[in-house]
C-alpha cells in the first residue's frame, strides 16, 4: 500500500511526576466513559495527523508517565525519538530544577541530534505560581531550546508546541537530507522514525549547549 | 451467484451505503467529538464476532469486573500509521484498546499485539 503520509515523527514527553504531561496528550475529561475504563488502564501514545507547510505529518506521541520515578527514562523509550517536550511545572520549583537533570538523562541516551522543546505547564495557576516566566525563557537560552508556557487544562499554546516541535524536526530533516544527498531522489521523502540512530554523545559535540 | 455468501468479505444490503470495494466508503469519525479517525477507504470492512468493554461501565459492577459487549462488524487497518488521529491505551493481555484521540471517548476497537493490526468497531463511531 502507497504511504499515505510525508513524514513519521516519534515524540515523547518528559518530566517530572505531576507535571502535567498526562494531561497534555490526555484529557481525562468528566465524561463517565473515561472515568470508569479508558483512564484506568492510561494511555501509551497517540498518533496525530497534521499538516505542515502542505506536508502531511504524522506525530506519534509517548507519555512517559510512570517512568519517571526512576529518575531516568530507559533508552528504550529513547530509541527512534526525534523530538522530546521537557515539561515542568509552573507552580513546582522543583520540577523547574530538575530539567537540567532531564536534559542531561537526554544527553546520555537519546539521539544526539533529538530536537528539544521546553514546557512550562499549569500556567493557569497563577497564584501559585513559583517559576516565572522569565526563569523559563532564561533556561531556554542557556540551553539553546524553544520555550513556551502551557495550559493543558485550558488547551493553552499546547497545540502550538506540537506544531513548533514537528516544524523544526522537519527543517533539520530536510537540511540534513539537502547535505547528504544534494540531488534528491524523486519518489519523495520516506523518512522512518526508527531509521534513526542513537548516535553516542561527546562532550564536545554538545559544547555549544553548554 | 453460488448461495454461499462469504460473511467475511461480502457486505450485505444494509452495509453497502457506507462500504465499497470491501473498504470504508466514508470518512470515519469519532461519535462524540468529530475528531477524524480514518480517511476514506483505508480500512478494510471485516465480519468478525469479537467483545469489546463498553464504553459506559455500570458504577455499581463489582470491583475488578469489566462490562463487555459483542460486537460483529469491523473495519480492520493493517498499519497503525494508517489512523489519522487515534490513542492507544496501555497494554491488557494481548491488546491496547483504541480511543479517540481528541476526547479520549473509548474503546472504539483495539489492536491486537502480536499482529499488530487493528480493528475499529463500525458501532462506536461515525462515517460521513
Amino acid at each position: 500500500m502507497a504511504k499515505t503520509y510525508d513524514y513519521l515523527f516519534k515524540l515523547l514527553l518528559i518530566g517530572d511526576s505531576g507535571v502535567g504531561k498526562t494531561s497534555i496528550l490526555f484529557r481525562f475529561s468528566e465524561d463517565a466513559f473515561n472515568i470508569s475504563f479508558i483512564s484506568t488502564i492510561g494511555i501509551d501514545f497517540k498518533i496525530r495527523t497534521i499538516d505542515l507547510d502542505g506536508k502531511k505529518v504524522k506525530l506519534q506521541i509517548w507519555d512517559t508517565a510512570g517512568q519517571e520515578r526512576f529518575r531516568t527514562i530507559t533508552t528504550a523509550y529513547y530509541r527512534g525519538s526525534m523530538g522530546i517536550m521537557l515539561v515542568y511545572d509552573v507552580t513546582n520549583e522543583k520540577s523547574f530544577e530538575n530539567i537540567k537533570n532531564w536534559i542531561r538523562n537526554i544527553e546520555e541516551n537519546a539521539s544526539a541530534d533529538v530536537e528539544k522543546m521546553i514546557l512550562g505547564n499549569k500556567c493557569d495557576l497563577d497564584s501559585k505560581r513559583q517559576v516565572s516566566k522569565e526563569r523559563g525563557e532564561q533556561l531556554a537560552i542557556e540551553y539553546q531550546i524553544k520555550f513556551v508556557e502551557t495550559s493543558a487544562k485550558d488547551s493553552l499554546n499546547v497545540e502550538y508546541a506540537f506544531f513548533t516541535l514537528a516544524r523544526d524536526i522537519k527543517a533539520k530533516m530536510e537540511k540534513k537530507q539537502e547535505a547528504s544527498n544534494p540531488a534528491p531522489r524523486t519518489g519523495g521523502h520516506q523518512l522512518r522514525a526508527n531509521e534513526q540512530q542513537r548516535k553516542p554523545t561527546s562532550w564536545l559535540s554538545r559544547c555549544s549547549l553548554l | 451467484m453460488s448461495e454461499v455468501v462469504n460473511k467475511d468479505t461480502v457486505p450485505d444490503e444494509a452495509q453497502k451505503d457506507y462500504v465499497e470495494d470491501g473498504k470504508n466508503k466514508l470518512l470515519v469519525k469519532c461519535k462524540f467529538c468529530g475528531s477524524k479517525i480514518l480517511e476514506k477507504k483505508t480500512a478494510k470492512y471485516v465480519a468478525i464476532e469479537k467483545e469489546l468493554p463498553l464504553m459506559q461501565q455500570d458504577a455499581n459492577r463489582k470491583d475488578g469486573e469489566v462490562q463487555k459487549e459483542m460486537i460483529n462488524e469491523y473495519f480492520h487497518v493493517e498499519n497503525m500509521y494508517i489512523f489519522e488521529n487515534i490513542g492507544f491505551t496501555h497494554p491488557v493481555d494481548n491488546y491496547k484498546y483504541l480511543i479517540c484521540a481528541d476526547c479520549d471517548a473509548g474503546p472504539v476497537g483495539y489492536y491486537e499485539l502480536d499482529s499488530k493490526h487493528s480493528y475499529v468497531a463500525l458501532s462506536r463511531i461515525v462515517q460521513s
